[in-house]
């Protein structure tokens, strides 16, 4: 059968695939067999039809392809193709289907999307942005000096992606208010609100320098430079290869968390 | 194999695209096994300014959520776009221009965090180059819509539906990201709403996109209900942009935008029940029988189902304080991206006969492949959740027990807790980046060395324009 197929698919053109959907439909329909369906499409006798059968041969590619239809166009094409295998009354029912689908618009869609867009920034965003920056205002009425190199060490913090581990106190009940320098600097830059942290993975550093041993400053050095040498249950990264500026400047940041500083 | 450098179409297009795909996907492996690797090793590693584990996590989200997203973006409105509205891509050379100008802001990102990692922060966020990115993608999205409105075809197919969903999305998550920092709070909500548009919405369509279009045209199947299509895509694009606020709970973000986010992403489920039915029912009448292409298409489904759920269990009351700030989020954001990488994979299989006219054959190499890359990435994505529940256990433990920091002794509790998945999932990244490395091996093979077969030709639904 499949070189008939083959055959019959070079004729009309159309994927061998179809073809034996149509002829399986239209076997189905006209209670003759697949094989003699192929032939009468390969030039052979007509096979019989009758009333039902046209019905029949609607019902199934209506079943089939016409949900395709709606979708894509090489789809289109191969329903096309089906067609014209089939009967002009199948054609209609293609037609009916487009006729109808003309009327979703793109661009109502596209107004729909972009809706929703715009709707999403303001009310997910935008607005709610503002509200506590309002809320943080009336909360914080302190603006906090923060020197030079503090400022320097909270960039390199923030360029070693400390933060990526360790989390800063995000579990805050009054927003940017009580929690340590770090959280309270709503005027001093915005390296150190970055610094926050997001994950809750490593240890809480907000209050670092007010505990042993994170407030020693030799202790810390050399726990950046070599970990292991200190701890080594808990693989921590060594910073042996910052330059002994930037150490410096981190370890300032570091032994400044935690003052209070109303 | 010929590849032209200035392509004059779509289909020329879709060449490089394809070509170039899976080493992409390669470089987004790799970064992450590095990452892993230097997380687990990391006191006895030696490190540098771009081999320690900081560098290298801002790296690799830089590698996977933006460049690959973006080029994954590209390439599949390249390719799908055309297909499913009826026509060729109008204004051509300056939708080429667009698309690479995309890739390319977005890859300059990478390049400056190798070259000069100092300069990543800056130039990430409120920056010229930020700008210039909005702008590109500004363009690109005219483009996009400029096409969809001279469409040819009396439906809008699904596939471009969520191709326009995503890069609005994707446009929106840049205007957040841009976005000044005035208080901690504002860290907060730029993370939230970024990690939500960029990745939970901008991923997960393209994911849909690929989804709707290898269901149909991949597997010879007949969609089931565009009905349901369409109560994913409305529901997805409602719903998705809030889902992120919840990971921020107890937080300065205010309580109802919290409270919002939990029941929003509760309703998720409805849009993934449309889903599955839809999938399920039309991938039953499928009359493609290859079962390694209907083994990857389903991978790739039950990671985004897997983390709907994810995203729904979180949400419930009891959970949601626990989960929130932990790699529990990794975890859903993994799912999202993941589940679009593992799309990719039958996509650009499908794509390889239809681009370059050369078969592919589902051989034994790319079976084994199917259920490593699958395996691996179902796992990873469990791993990453339990890491997150038994952190956010131990950190609520110790909050409760008057240590809300889990300092000193707590928290080499809290990491003895999640040493043992983590080092799991460093040999799932291994796994993981060996079967990038298959997929680029079969793709190769295929695109070399594959059977000469008919290729499709770029072609146009005569007619006019529909509006």
């Amino acid at each position: 059968m499949s070189e008939l197929l083959a055959k019959v698919a070079e004729i009309l053109g159309a994927p061998e695939t179809l073809v034996q959907r149509s002829a399986e439909a239209r076997a189905e329909a006209s209670g003759n067999t697949v094989d003699e369906v192929l032939q009468s499409w390969a030039g052979g006798e007509a096979i019989a039809a009758s009333a039902p059968e046209v019905k029949e041969e609607v019902a199934v590619v209506e079943e089939a392809p016409v949900e395709e239809v709606k979708e894509e166009v090489a789809v289109v094409e191969e329903v096309k193709e089906e067609v014209a295998v089939v009967e002009e009354a199948v054609e209609q029912v293609f037609e009916e289907e487009s006729v109808e689908l003309k009327n979703e618009s793109s661009l109502a869609f596209i107004t729909g999307v972009i809706g929703v867009a715009i709707f999403t920034y303001f009310f997910a965003f935008a607005i709610p942005k503002n509200q506590s920056q309002d809320l943080v205002a009336e909360s914080l009425n302190n603006e906090i000096e923060v020197s030079q190199e503090v400022l320097k060490g909270a960039q390199v913090y923030n360029e070693l992606n400390c933060q990526s581990c360790h989390t800063q106190n995000v579990r805050l009940l009054i927003p940017d208010s009580q929690n340590g320098k770090i959280l309270k600097n709503r005027f001093a830059d915005e390296v150190i609100i970055k610094n926050t942290g997001l994950l809750r993975l490593g240890p809480d550093l907000s209050t670092s320098a007010t505990r042993e041993p994170t407030n020693n400053k030799s202790w810390l050095s050399r726990y950046l430079k070599d970990s292991a040498s200190v701890r080594d249950k808990i693989p921590h990264p060594n910073y042996d290869f910052l330059t002994s500026t930037d150490l410096d400047y981190l370890l300032t940041y570091l032994l400044s968390l935690g003052e209070v500083n109303e | 194999m010929k590849i032209k450098l200035i392509p004059k179409n779509e289909q020329d297009l879709s060449k490089v695209f394809i070509f170039l795909l899976p080493l992409v996907v390669v470089l987004s492996a790799l970064l992450n096994f590095l990452k892993e690797v230097f997380r687990s090793f990391a006191n006895v590693l030696p490190g540098n300014q771009i081999l320690n584990y900081g560098l290298l996590d801002k790296i690799s989200n830089q590698v996977t959520y933006n460049f690959l997203f973006s080029f994954t973006l590209v390439v599949t409105v390249v390719y799908l776009l055309s297909k499913s509205l009826g026509r060729t891509i109008i204004i051509f050379p300056i939708f080429f221009l667009t698309g690479l100008g995309v890739i390319g802001v977005e890859f300059v990102d990478v390049v400056i965090g190798f070259v000069s990692p100092n300069l990543l922060l800056d130039l990430g966020n409120s920056s010229v180059l930020l700008l210039l990115k909005t702008l590109i993608v500004g363009a690109f999205l005219g483009l996009i819509l400029l096409n969809v409105l001279a469409k040819k075809e009396p439906s809008i197919f699904l596939s471009s539906q969520f191709l326009v969903g995503a890069v609005i999305f994707y446009l929106i998550s840049l205007l957040v990201y841009r976005s000044d920092f005035v208080v901690m709070s504002d860290n907060f909500y730029v993370n939230a709403v970024y990690l939500s548009t960029h990745i939970y919405v901008g991923c997960s369509f393209v994911f849909l996109a690929i989804l709707y279009f290898l269901i149909t045209k991949g597997l010879q199947a007949t969609l089931f209900s565009k009905t349901l299509g369409g109560i994913s895509f409305w529901g997805y694009l409602f719903l998705l942009p809030w889902t992120g606020f919840k990971y921020f709970y107890g937080t300065t973000l205010p309580d109802w935008i919290e409270n919002v986010s939990i029941y929003l992403s509760l309703s998720l489920i409805i849009p993934l029940l449309a889903l599955i039915v839809n999938y399920s029912k039309t991938v039953i009448t499928k009359e493609n029988k290859d079962p390694i292409f209907s083994v990857l298409i389903s991978f790739a489904f039950v990671v985004f189902g897997f983390t709907n759920v994810l995203q729904v269990i979180s949400s419930i009351s009891n959970v949601t304080p626990i989960v929130s700030l932990t790699n529990f989020e990794y975890s859903v954001r993994y799912g999202y991206m993941y589940s679009l990488i593992l799309i990719l994979i039958p996509f650009v299989y499908h794509l390889v006969p239809k681009i370059y006219g050369r078969e592919f054959i589902y051989g034994r190499l790319e079976t084994f492949n199917a259920y490593l890359m699958g395996m691996s990435v179902v796992l990873g994505l469990s791993l990453n959740a339990l890491i997150g529940i038994n952190s956010g256990f131990a950190w609520n433990a110790g909050a409760n027990a008057g240590n809300p920091t889990i300092y000193g002794e707590g928290f080499l509790i809290t990491w003895s807790l999640i040493s043992t998945p983590y080092t799991f999932n460093l040999f799932l990244s291994l796994l993981f980046l060996l079967s990038t490395f298959l997929f680029t091996l079969s793709t190769l093979k295929a695109i070399i060395g594959g059977a000469v077969t008919e290729s499709e030709t770029v072609s146009e639904v005569s007619g006019g324009t529909y509006e």
